[in-house]
């Protein structure tokens, strides 16, 4: 910590530039590479067809007894995987971060794979299962039918799992031992020690995984499209529009009035979280969990099962990969691994850096704007809480249409962009800034505010501030964050599609093209090698974190 | 230091034309554009080709956003019905490619604003062990499929994402007529278990033994045949619907003498001996169909089997065939 003399007077100069730069930088990102785009979407949707301004879209599409059916299905969709999501988390996030458990390490990399993993392989790997010719199916004799409801559920559930351990366990992580100490001494029994004192702690953790699993599920089309088989969703509304009938108009109506349930969820989370929620003071004793056997034991085997479903589905497709013909002849074979889609492991590449660029501009503009926040009053401080929240309800087709709208514009300086690796990793940190902004957010609430006024009050600038204090703290939280970024903009593809060209492409749509084309078999091999890229450098970064753990 | 000067560059990699260089945007296959590539290079020496695949729909979408400032020379190889949208029309530049003059009259327009050397068809996959394990008759034509039998294992693609769905239905339409053809579409729907939304899945859900019969395109059913799966292709016997793929010349080329060059390149003899290797439906006179294909059950002249397909009217009626398919049919 710092102890060097302190200077007498405050840098207050230094101190307030430091913290308008870290503001305004990222709120200009958002507002060039977020509210504009959008804009031009809005744009769109209120263009009648005669070319006038006007409501007639909206009006066509509210009639639609088609849009009704789809926005029920959604709805109830979106409940269903965030209710199933945030049980299913709240046990690996307990167990992981609250009790002891065998391979704490093994069980967070299980139920993140799905965050790795190609959109296609989920959908894959469940058909592969539990398709009407599927493993399961053939073994058990049923004619389960995963296409529709249950499969879809499924494979959002898979989906959204790993965000929801990663809010909730960033708010896990923080824990104050004294506090259960006490109710230890006081005789409380560990059940109620969780209902009274872990759930309000980690209650705006739990909100905030909640809102994200509802909308990234309400807005997700790679899974709708795969197993959803006739179940009619908001995001396949707009596909329909914008590819099917090429009517962008439609597309982008639907693209807006899908802002509302994520605006009324947002709505409904700050209410509930105006409660006070617990912070941790800054003499907060880290909890070790001792070994309790009754706890440890329901836990380990709970954990594991929810984690057994990401394995299985992924191991499958890997498995899948090196099978001669699927699922007719199973001898083992490296020939899907010569893939003949144009440009080969090229845009492999491509992605990685892509992705590291990503990951880099993602998390020091959130890093960032998380500071800012801190010192800004709340009054100023929740307009831009919302405006960071609506990037996760934007789909990523309307996203990426939007961006060719905004900026394949020769007039505007930005330009230079369109086309290149760069923008598609801005388009990539914008889609997933909502779930990077959460995280960081849920981190630095538990910075023990007490610790960096001791700092300040000895002198320290806030440059000076955020290094010797925040950042080591923050740490594992902006891995984390970067860690995200890096491994959706490895996998992602909605928006992305619309934005690779002849010479800058990415694995996602290399993986898609070799489906379409009918080569399943390599483009699972395809998606193994950008898992195992992807599985690489997670290992890389958990190392470099752990020394950086014990330089600390 | 080389990768960081090659990272350095490659954040501001854009696909900037050089002299030479001729950027295509097509919905061909992936394998097939790898070898016409690979041809067109060795007879276009100084002709840079750069391509980007996109399917059907998703390409449609591209053009028409970025049309107030297109970024590709040419459309190689897109469905024509999307191609005649006006929309996309007005993009294009007139251009009489050499050798369109030997086409027949439905391959290429009569403004010169498109041509087509090849196409697709529609045909059944039917994989051969659900069919035996369930009992099932071997359809061979639409009308077969109608069979309560084939309840909850025929899958069709959606016409409203799909292409070839739509191509389906239009043939359908075209040959019995507005009226039985409705009542036909709605008939079959009581046997179809889900409308994918690609025309190539409903094969491949078929030929991994997830359904019966996927309805689907000729080259996905010779595909499956050929690369080994218990899969059996019908052309329905009373005639197939097809779709042509156009190409054509955009208006805001950047350097159409290449362009020009590329797109005469598509009607080469050159390239209809590669053609036959992986289309059904290849429109130079006297084209023989690939061995592969014959071994599938293609026959060696296709034009006998395919229905008479107004291309103009089908155009001009999509969006009131979608509506009323959504209406009627759609789930």
């Amino acid at each position: 910590m710092s102890s060097t003399a302190a200077p007498a007077r405050r840098e207050f100069d230094i101190d307030r530039i430091f913290l308008g730069l870290c503001l305004v930088v990222p709120l200009a990102a958002l507002a060039i590479f977020f509210a504009y785009p959008l804009a031009t979407v809005f744009l769109r949707s209120i263009t009648q067809q005669d070319g006038n301004i006007g409501v007639a879209n909206y009006i066509q599409i509210l009639n639609a007894p088609s849009f009704w059916r789809a926005t029920i299905n959604s709805l109830v969709m979106s409940l269903a995987t965030t209710i199933a999501a945030l049980a299913c988390g709240l046990v690996v996030a307990y167990a992981v971060h609250r009790c002891r458990v065998p391979g704490r390490a093994l069980l967070i990399g299980a139920v993140s794979l799905p965050l790795l993993a190609p959109s296609l392989v989920q959908g894959l790997g469940l058909i592969f299962l539990l398709g009407r010719n599927g493993i399961l199916t053939k073994a058990t004799g049923l004619e389960i039918n995963i296409y529709g409801f249950w499969g879809l559920l499924i494979a959002n559930g898979l989906y959204a799992l790993p965000q929801a351990v990663l809010i909730i366990g960033a708010a896990l992580r923080a824990a104050d031992a004294r506090i259960y100490e006490a109710a230890e001494i006081l005789g409380t029994s560990g059940f109620r020690q969780f209902i009274d004192i872990t759930l309000p702690n980690i209650k705006f953790g739990l909100l905030s995984a909640g809102f994200i699993i509802f909308t990234v599920t309400i807005t997700d089309f790679g899974n709708a499209a795969t197993i959803g088989g006739d179940y009619a969703i908001l995001a396949t509304e707009i596909y329909n529009q914008v590819v099917g009938q090429m009517n962008f108009n439609l597309g982008a109506v639907v693209g807006i009035l899908l802002l509302f349930p994520t605006v009324i969820a947002f709505y409904l989370e700050r209410v509930a979280s105006q409660r006070q929620f617990g912070s941790v003071s800054d003499s907060a004793v880290p909890l070790v969990p001792v070994f309790t056997p009754r706890r440890d034991v329901v836990m380990t085997v709970a954990a594991w099962l929810v984690a057994l479903l990401p394995i299985v589905t992924v191991v499958i497709v890997v498995y899948g990969s090196f099978v001669w013909l699927w699922p007719y002849r199973f001898d083992l074979t490296l020939r899907h691994y010569a893939v003949k889609v144009a440009g080969g492991y090229d845009p492999l590449w491509t992605t990685v850096q892509i992705s590291v660029i990503a990951g880099v501009i993602g998390t020091a503009l959130l890093f960032t704007l998380g500071i800012a926040m801190q010192h800004l009053p709340r009054a100023a401080a929740k307009p831009i809480y919302f405006i960071c929240l609506l990037p996760a309800a934007v789909p990523g087709l309307v996203l990426g249409l939007a961006y060719i709208f905004a900026f394949n514009n020769p007039i505007l300086p930005v330009y230079v962009l369109y086309g290149t690796a760069t923008l598609l990793a801005i388009c990539n940190v914008t889609h997933y800034w909502t779930q990077g902004f959460l995280t960081t957010m849920t981190g630095l609430r538990q910075v023990p505010p007490t610790l960096e006024e001791t700092a300040s009050c000895l002198g320290a600038s806030q440059p000076r501030l955020l290094r010797d204090v925040i950042v080591p703290y923050m740490a594992p939280t902006l891995v984390s964050v970067f860690f995200f970024m890096f491994m959706r903009s490895m996998v992602t593809l909605s928006a992305v599609i619309f934005l690779v060209t002849a010479s800058v492409s990415v694995v996602s749509v290399s993986i898609m093209r070799l489906d379409e084309a009918g080569f399943t078999s390599q483009a699972a091999a395809y998606a193994t090698c950008t898992m195992a890229i992807v599985v690489a450098a997670s290992l890389l970064m958990r190392a470099s974190l752990w020394l950086l753990k014990r330089k600390g | 230091m080389r990768f960081w000067n090659a990272f350095a560059l490659s954040l501001l990699l854009t696909g900037t034309a050089h002299a030479g260089t001729v950027t295509a945007y097509t919905a061909l296959e992936e394998d097939e554009i790898a070898e016409y590539t690979a041809a067109a290079k060795k007879a276009l020496p100084d002709v840079e080709l750069k391509v980007l695949r996109l399917s059907t729909g998703d390409l449609g979408a591209r053009i028409l956003a970025e049309a107030s400032n297109p970024q590709h020379d040419v459309i190689w190889g897109w469905a024509v019905t999307n191609m005649m949208d006006p929309r996309i029309l007005n993009l294009l530049e007139p251009y009489k490619a050499k050798g369109v003059d030997k086409l027949a009259q439905p391959y290429h327009a009569a403004d010169d604003k498109w041509f087509a050397a090849t196409g697709y068809m529609a045909a059944f996959c039917v994989n051969n062990e659900r069919v035996k394990a369930k009992g099932l008759p071997v359809p061979k034509d639409w009308a077969d499929l109608l069979d309560p039998k084939f309840k909850g294992e025929v899958v069709m693609p959606n016409p409203v994402s799909s292409g070839t769905g739509y191509l389906q239905v239009v043939g359908i339409l075209q040959q019995m007529g507005e009226e039985k053809g409705w009542k036909f579409l709605k008939d079959l729907d009581a046997n179809v278990a889900q409308y994918i939304k690609s025309g190539s899945r409903p094969c491949k859900a078929a030929r991994a033994g997830e359904f019966a019969v996927g309805t689907s395109l000729a080259f996905a059913g010779i595909q499956s045949v050929a690369e080994g799966f218990p899969v059996t292709m019908v052309i329905p016997a009373s005639g197939a619907g097809y779709e042509l793929e156009a190409s054509a010349l955009m208006k805001t080329s950047k350097n159409p003498a290449d362009a020009k060059k590329f797109l005469d390149w598509t009607l080469s003899n050159d390239a209809a001996g590669i053609y036959g290797k992986y289309k059904e439906i290849v429109t130079t006179a006297g084209y023989k169909p690939g061995e592969v294909s014959i071994k599938a059950g293609l026959p060696e002249d296709v034009t006998k089997v395919l229905l008479p397909i107004d291309f103009a009217k089908s155009a001009k009626e999509r969006d009131a065939i979608l509506e009323r398919w959504q209406k009627e049919i759609g789930r």
